[in-house]
């Protein structure tokens, strides 16, 4: 049998009951459009939080930067001391890696430290990070080129610029360890750690401002001051790591490859790890599993519902045919080749399904990101964010074929139909 | 067998229902059918012509005896197993004449030819061939609803001749048309066979048919008398 003539038999069935065709076009292109939409939502907030975790992280760490540098030891031995690991020459490291790719933007020194934090009458604990706020400035202003919805994004940028404008020992404080400590801009504290040679070191800080960390529960333990103030408490010229910044974070893994021959292959170099940001994004990742589990189920129930709706109309077709389908046997057309006329139907109604699918994807996707719909912050955090949609351009492909499979298929359910119907009585069905 | 018997059934009864409501749709019907024979098969309704006329091809199946078909036995094969025979060997006219609605006349004389898989060239040149001889090729491009009763059942004794079938079973062909236009049918039919040697049996109780043909085979309370 010719397929093309099957093909143009089903077609021509399908523009004769045009009426019902239309509806379950519109019902599978509603659910490929509402898929294809949460797909593009999902892409967007990947990207979100992608970028959250490269540029302000979800820990009291801050940002991850693209790719970090650390020495090996810090993570495969235990520190004795502050620093026992840290990078001791960073100036240096930091001048060689810059010349190794022409996409690396920035290097960011940091140091780690812990200690109590105290206003004289009270201390808390603190998880602080020493910077240098011009450096942290250009990671934000990475995140200011490429996200440009998180609603209160740039009063941080603000914090950093008084911690760079500030005198040496200015500290910035997370919004529940100022309340906690009674602090505003311009309180003196004192800052309680422990040396490299473990002692324990005191030193005077001035509140330089008050920073939001996006997660509630770090602000209570959070602390940012100049990486000077840092080492001057911990009395060692180390930092924690280096962060290096990209032109995008899509040149991670090939900046990775370079930097890791580059380094390891500079001799005194070799006793450093690269780490890039999505090994250090349990967040992002634990985030995106729960979302794909989600989506997943709601693709699941949506795609039912398209299948439902187009077995109802091939099932309703060969009812309504049981006669053609009864001639067709008696002249010897074997119940295969009747199936396959159903199942070319099926796979013309997934092809205008997605075709308009993709219109209403398209119409749904421009309203909604330009109605500017401002969302609440997620769990955890403080800020809000304007919904956007994507072009979820990962989804579509695996969207589109799944909704033709699930209408072909259905198509398929006619065969038992067919299988079933006497050839006698059909012949005579009214 | 006997070459020129194209259709053979020995000893076949066919019942519906179960029990003491069992009814003998054919009791014990012998019957041969020879090359070229126009034979009607008569009978009030109900009485089993068209019980007779399914199992000659092969669109049911009998509850006990023998069918052979062009020297194919039949006995042991179930429906679908009977689909080559009937694709190969029979040709079908119906009383509504079941042509596909969404193809025209000419795709619908040529889709047994397309169930076949026989080439593009070959397929084009026999319908034509038919469709000339039917006097169809002016309605080729014609939908069945575009067409009179007359017409249609052209094209259906078009499509149920275009695979040369061993025999052409006609089911009260001329029941849904007028007493001309039927007339008109079983003179095309019967010049087809007089001119084709072409086997037809034809269910009817139509007299425009029992006038016209003399080869009768009535039935009677599943019997033939």
């Amino acid at each position: 049998m010719n397929h093309f003539k099957l093909a143009v038999i089903a077609f021509r069935n399908l523009k004769r009951n045009s009426r019902r065709t239309i509806i379950t076009v519109l019902v599978s292109s509603a659910g490929f459009a509402a898929i294809a939409i949460v797909g593009g939502y999902m892409e967007f907030t990947f990207f979100g939080l992608q970028e959250m975790t490269v540029c302000r992280g979800f820990t009291s760490s801050g940002g991850t930067g693209h790719i970090q540098i650390i020495r090996k030891d810090s993570v495969q031995k235990e520190e004795q001391y502050p620093l026992e690991y840290g990078i001791a020459d960073y100036d240096k490291v930091q001048k060689s890696i810059t010349g190794y790719d022409s996409n690396i933007k920035a290097t960011i020194p940091r140091i780690e430290f812990t200690g109590l934090i105290s206003n004289g009458e009270k201390s808390t604990s603190f998880l602080g990070m020493g910077v240098i706020p011009e450096k942290e400035l250009m990671l934000m202003s990475y995140w200011d080129q490429i996200y440009k919805n998180l609603k209160n994004h740039s009063s941080q940028e603000m914090i950093y610029r008084k911690l760079a404008l500030a005198s040496p020992n200015a500290v910035l404080l997370g919004e529940g360890m100022a309340k906690a400590l009674h602090a505003e801009e311009g309180s003196s504290l004192m800052l309680m750690g422990t040396t490299v040679d473990g002692a324990v070191n005191v030193v005077d800080v001035t509140v330089a401002g008050v920073i939001n960390n996006s997660i509630k529960t770090v602000d209570k333990y959070y602390l940012v001051t100049s990486i000077e103030t840092a080492q001057n408490l911990m009395q060692t010229d180390k930092v924690s790591k280096i962060l290096l910044v990209l032109g995008n974070t899509k040149q991670t893994d090939g900046v990775l490859s370079v930097v890791s021959s580059k380094i390891n292959s500079s001799g005194n170099n070799s006793e450093y790890s690269v780490i890039p940001w999505y090994k250090l994004a349990e967040y992002y990742h634990s985030v995106k599993d729960a979302y794909r589990i989600i989506f997943g189920f709601t693709g699941i129930i949506v795609v039912l519902i398209v299948f439902l709706s187009a077995a109802n109309t091939m099932l309703m077709s060969t009812m309504e045919r049981v006669r053609e389908i009864g001639t067709l046997k008696a002249m010897g057309v074997s119940n295969r080749w009747i199936s396959m006329m159903f199942l070319y139907e099926g796979f013309f109604i997934g092809l205008m399904s997605i075709a308009v699918g993709l219109m209403l994807k398209e119409l749904f996707t421009f309203a909604i990101n330009n109605a500017n719909f401002e969302m609440p912050p997620p769990p955890g955090m403080s800020s809000t964010y304007f919904l956007k949609i994507y072009s979820g351009s990962h989804f579509l492909p695996w969207i589109s074929l799944l909704l033709l499979l699930s209408t072909t298929c259905s198509g398929f359910l006619t065969l038992f139909k067919i299988r079933k119907l006497s050839i006698v009585n059909s012949l005579t069905h009214v | 067998m006997n070459e020129s018997v194209v259709a053979k059934l020995t000893d076949v009864s066919k019942y519906y229902g179960n029990g003491e409501g069992r009814i003998a749709a054919l009791d014990n019907i012998s019957f041969n059918v020879k090359k070229g024979d126009f034979i009607v098969l008569a009978g009030l309704s109900g009485s089993g012509k068209s019980t007779l006329l399914h199992l000659l091809g092969c669109i049911d199946k009998p509850d006990k005896g023998q069918i052979i078909i062009d020297g194919q036995d039949t006995t042991m094969m179930n429906l679908e197993q009977l689909a080559p025979v009937r694709m190969e060997k029979i040709g079908f006219v119906f009383q509504s004449f079941n042509l596909v609605p969404v193809l025209t006349a000419y795709e619908n004389v040529e889709l047994p030819l397309l169930f076949k898989g026989l080439d593009r060239k070959k397929i084009k040149n026999r319908v034509n061939e038919i469709l000339d001889e039917l006097g169809l090729q002016e309605r080729k491009g014609h939908f069945p609803g575009e067409m009179s009763g007359g017409q249609q059942q052209r094209v259906a004794i078009a499509r149920a001749l275009v695979t040369s079938p061993a025999i052409v079973l006609a089911d009260e062909p001329t029941a849904n048309l007028d007493s001309k236009t039927g007339a008109d049918i079983v003179n095309l039919l019967v010049e087809l066979n007089e001119k084709k040697n072409i086997t037809v049996v034809l269910a009817s109780h139509d007299s425009v048919v029992l006038d016209r043909i003399k080869n009768i085979v009535t039935i009677k309370d599943g019997k033939i008398i």
